[in-house]
């Protein structure tokens, strides 16, 4: 998420500036010279967009082609919107769709909740050096990769022999192998994530609550407003321009499940419930070689993508909540 | 000054651009002094072999060129393969593990030279096996050197010493493969007075058609080899009511608890230590995992390792017949791209390079490494030198790799290795004996030249509808008829299309 940052700071420092009253047939080379560094520093911002953003687009025609590598981007066929009405129609479309959906939501219904819970539990710790362990701690699982994370859930639920295998099936009275276990597969997944990136998250949340003014504790202290109360009436709207926009964001790379973690802990039992559009294109394109189909799905992945994010843009602004454009 | 850096920008970006549309291009020689070959191979040991190591200096000796090697991990070479076939980098001759949708796709879009009446005048690369050379075609096209190996391959490993001790004898049907799983899950053959035990380890490998234990018990039954024959037409294996059968065995198997419950979700980069440990004593798989289960006895105790594991050969069915499993011969081919290699004359030059590498001098480097370095030759096999000099040890680790590159098309134009001890000798004796008397009952694909387009499409997509069908009915998720409507589903989808155009390549070249 750095570059849009840096360009849209750019972009604000260009833009925040024009001269009060540009006269009408001022020559633009003009108006570039007089601010020639701030678009100088524009330029990052830009290049880094027209290189790794649009240029690699115009790979996304494959979609509508029947791309053969050897015969490049622009020997290939043109097919129209075959590979889409091949998706829609395929009896894997509602599945997948599901399965994203189900995953992207529980995920942004538990684990984002988590990340502020969690941060304003740290900022309610007192002790400096007890808040700045748990930080560190709480930080360390995010620098794992997702396969040492499976791994380590392997482990735990192994069949027979994992801790946490016994444990549960002790606690709960049953025997179920939750690696295959398809009605298990997403709590695990969940699991999985808030184990790794809850920490993580917080980090901003931590930064926007230092900046909560502390007299208004203070005057909620004198009128008697107990922690609970604070933190209700103070704490959570003086971040809820932030959480806005942390989730605007995070709706953003909701489609975005996790290829790594899914495609690790999928096998042939709860394949039903696994699959989702970022294993589905890599198992279809990369193993099976069907570019151009793959790039169709990911297309729609990166549609539905879109339309997300604008409306959760739209809801928060028509709840008077400045939204993120 | 803003203006020059702008151009500069501008510059980059068309730059860029043009190299996003290059598809094509890459290193090459002009035909007239090819000193170079680009390769890229896939390994399968821990670390790729080293750029300046022996083996590799050697090579460049015999063949006259600089050999550029790209190793690229086994376990994601087919990514790769594609990744670098949409790239603009690509070597000269490729290692091709299969005909892969993506392979098949870009060599008939001409992606790859067309050796079909070419390979005959390089005599290192005639072959002496046209069936197994027609199998490795694509509809009859040859579009690479086929890397040969051997067909019968299927075995049946079990913990010799439990056997001893419950005083049974090595299977040889499938009623006797259920009755050894059941007394070494129920008998207690490890004799720890503990029901710890099980009898089959199978692993996590569900995909349809790859020698997996359970396309073992399939053919087994008489299901046939990916394909079969019945009333005139060919049918896919899983249509047959062997293949039903079949899994309903396993299946009374996984029941009754005779195979280890994670089958589906199994490591299978673990599948020997349940045996070595003494957990579930019978593995179904290739006959060269018998002499890495011995080896791994031998390395725990060097003087008590003999009698720990015993094998035999494909198992007899119900029928009362030997159904044995051959694999199609080969395991991918050595493809040379157009991309790469522009003009009929610089693909002479690639095929010479090949044809060296065919040779005796070159295969016998591949596979043996350096006589008076790695092993010397005794009784006409390649024996290790003992001790092992580092140098040795550096050779005998890199050709694991370099063996990759070998063809043998007329067969193996080295020297068999001499096992390290008497008794391993008597493995693999005994091993080359079984396999070759099983060759004589295979039961071949009869559609292995063949390549549907459909099945090119959406094959893989297919095919996992019935595998995944497969693990969830033994598994217990799907009931008989759950099977049954998954392979409907799969005509439904695009199967029968397949059908009929695997039917019309076979009738076409019968």
């Amino acid at each position: 998420m750095a570059a849009p940052v840096v360009e849209a700071e750019a972009s604000g420092r260009a833009a925040s500036r024009p001269p009060a009253r540009e006269r009408k047939n001022a020559k633009f080379s003009v108006h570039f010279a007089h601010y020639k560094w701030l678009y100088l520093l524009l330029l990052p911002g830009v290049l880094y967009f027209a290189i790794f953003r649009y240029g690699p687009m115009y790979g996304v025609s494959i979609a509508f082609k029947d791309y053969v590598p050897f015969l490049g981007v622009n020997g290939s066929r043109w097919v129209g919107t075959q590979h889409f009405e091949d998706f829609f129609s395929n009896p894997d479309f509602p599945r997948l769709l599901g399965n994203t959906l189900i995953l992207a939501f529980l995920n942004l219904g538990i684990a984002f909740p988590l990340t502020i819970v969690l941060a304003l539990l740290l900022n309610e710790v007192r002790l400096s050096i007890l808040k700045r362990t748990v930080q560190t701690l709480v930080y360390i699982p995010h620098f794992l990769s997702w396969t040492i994370v499976a791994s380590l859930s392997f482990l735990l639920f192994a069949l027979d022999i994992g801790p946490m295998f016994q444990f549960l099936n002790n606690v709960l009275g049953t025997n179920i192998d939750f690696l295959s276990d398809p009605a298990w597969f997403r709590p695990l997944i969940v699991l999985q994530e808030i184990w790794k990136n809850t920490g993580w998250g917080t980090i901003i949340f931590l930064a926007a609550l230092a900046t909560v003014d502390q007299d208004q504790y203070e005057a909620a202290i004198i009128d008697g407003a107990g922690r609970f109360r604070r933190v209700w009436h103070i704490t959570l709207p003086g971040i809820r321009s932030t959480i806005i926009v942390m989730l605007i964001l995070a709706i953003g790379q909701m489609l975005n499940t996790g290829f790594e973690q899914i495609y690790l802990m999928t096998n042939a039992l709860n394949r039903d419930v696994a699959d989702v559009f970022d294993t589905y294109v890599y198992f279809v394109g990369i193993t099976q070689g069907a570019y151009s189909y793959s790039t169709a799905v990911g297309l729609f992945k990166s549609l539905v993508g879109l339309v997300l994010i604008f409306g959760t843009n739209w809801l928060a602004k028509r709840f008077n909540q400045s939204g993120l454009f | 000054m803003i203006r020059r850096k702008l151009t500069l920008a501008a510059a980059v970006v068309t730059i860029s651009a043009i190299s996003l549309t290059a598809c094509s291009g890459g290193g090459n020689e002009p035909a007239a002094d090819l000193t170079s070959v680009s390769i890229m191979a896939p390994f399968l040991e821990a670390q790729p072999p080293s750029a300046d190591g022996a083996v590799q200096k050697k090579l460049e000796e015999l063949t006259g060129k600089d050999i550029n090697i790209n190793w690229t991990p086994n376990s994601s070479y087919e990514d790769k393969t594609n990744i670098t076939l949409a790239g603009s980098d690509i070597p000269q001759i490729m290692v091709i593990q299969g005909k892969t949708p993506g392979f098949v796709k870009n060599a008939e879009a001409g992606a790859f030279w067309d050796l079909t009446d070419k390979l005959d005048k390089y005599p290192n690369l005639k072959t002496t096996f046209p069936d197994i050379q027609e199998n490795a075609s694509i509809n009859g096209k040859v579009y690479g050197v086929y890397r040969g190996r051997a067909p019968m391959r299927a075995a049946v490993m079990f913990r010799q010493d439990w056997l001893d001790k419950l005083g049974l004898q090595a299977p040889k049907t499938t009623e006797d493969l259920y009755k050894v799983a059941k007394a070494f899950t129920e008998q207690d053959p490890d004799g720890n007075g503990q029901n710890d035990t099980w009898g089959i380890t199978i692993p996590k490998w569900g995909a349809l058609g790859t020698n997996s234990p359970y396309d073992l018990i399939e053919e087994w039954y008489g299901a046939g080899n990916r394909w079969t024959e019945k009333d005139g037409k060919l049918i896919p294996s899983f249509e047959t009511d062997e293949f039903l059968e079949a899994n309903r065995f396993v299946k009374k198997m996984v029941d009754e608890k005779l195979i280890n419950p994670d089958f589906a979700t199994f490591d299978g980069t673990k599948w020997n230590e349940p045996f070595f440990n003494g957990k579930g004593g019978i593995i179904v798989d290739v006959d060269s995992r018998v002499s890495v289960l011995v080896n791994l006895f031998k390395q725990a105790d060097p003087n008590n390792f003999q009698n720990k594991v015993g094998f035999v050969g494909n198992l007899e069915g119900p029928d009362g017949e030997l159904h044995a499993h051959p694999t199609d011969g080969y395991s991918g081919f050595l493809a040379v791209p157009k991309a790469s290699v522009r003009t009929e004359a610089e693909l002479d030059k690639v095929l010479e390079v090949l044809n060296t590498l065919n040779g005796k001098e070159v295969a016998t480097l591949l596979n043996n490494g350096i006589e008076g370095v790695n092993f010397t030759v005794e009784d006409g096999k390649a024996a290790t030198i003992k001790p092992e000099t580092p140098e040795g040890k550096a050779v005998s680790t890199d050709i694991k790799s370099y063996a990759q590159l070998g063809m043998n098309v007329a067969g193996n134009n080295f020297y068999p290795v001499k096992q390290a001890s008497d008794y391993e000798q008597q493995v693999f004796d005994k091993r080359t004996e079984v396999m070759a008397e099983d060759l004589k009952s295979a039961v071949y694909n009869p559609a292995a030249p063949y390549v549907s387009a459909t099945y090119v499409a959406k094959g893989a997509q297919l095919d996992n509808i019935v595998a995944d069908a497969r693990i969830k009915y033994l598994a217990g998720q799907l009931d008989e008829q759950g099977l049954k409507d998954a392979i409907k589903l799969w005509d439904t989808s695009g199967g029968n299309k397949v059908k009929e155009e695997i039917n019309k390549l076979w009738q076409d070249n019968k």
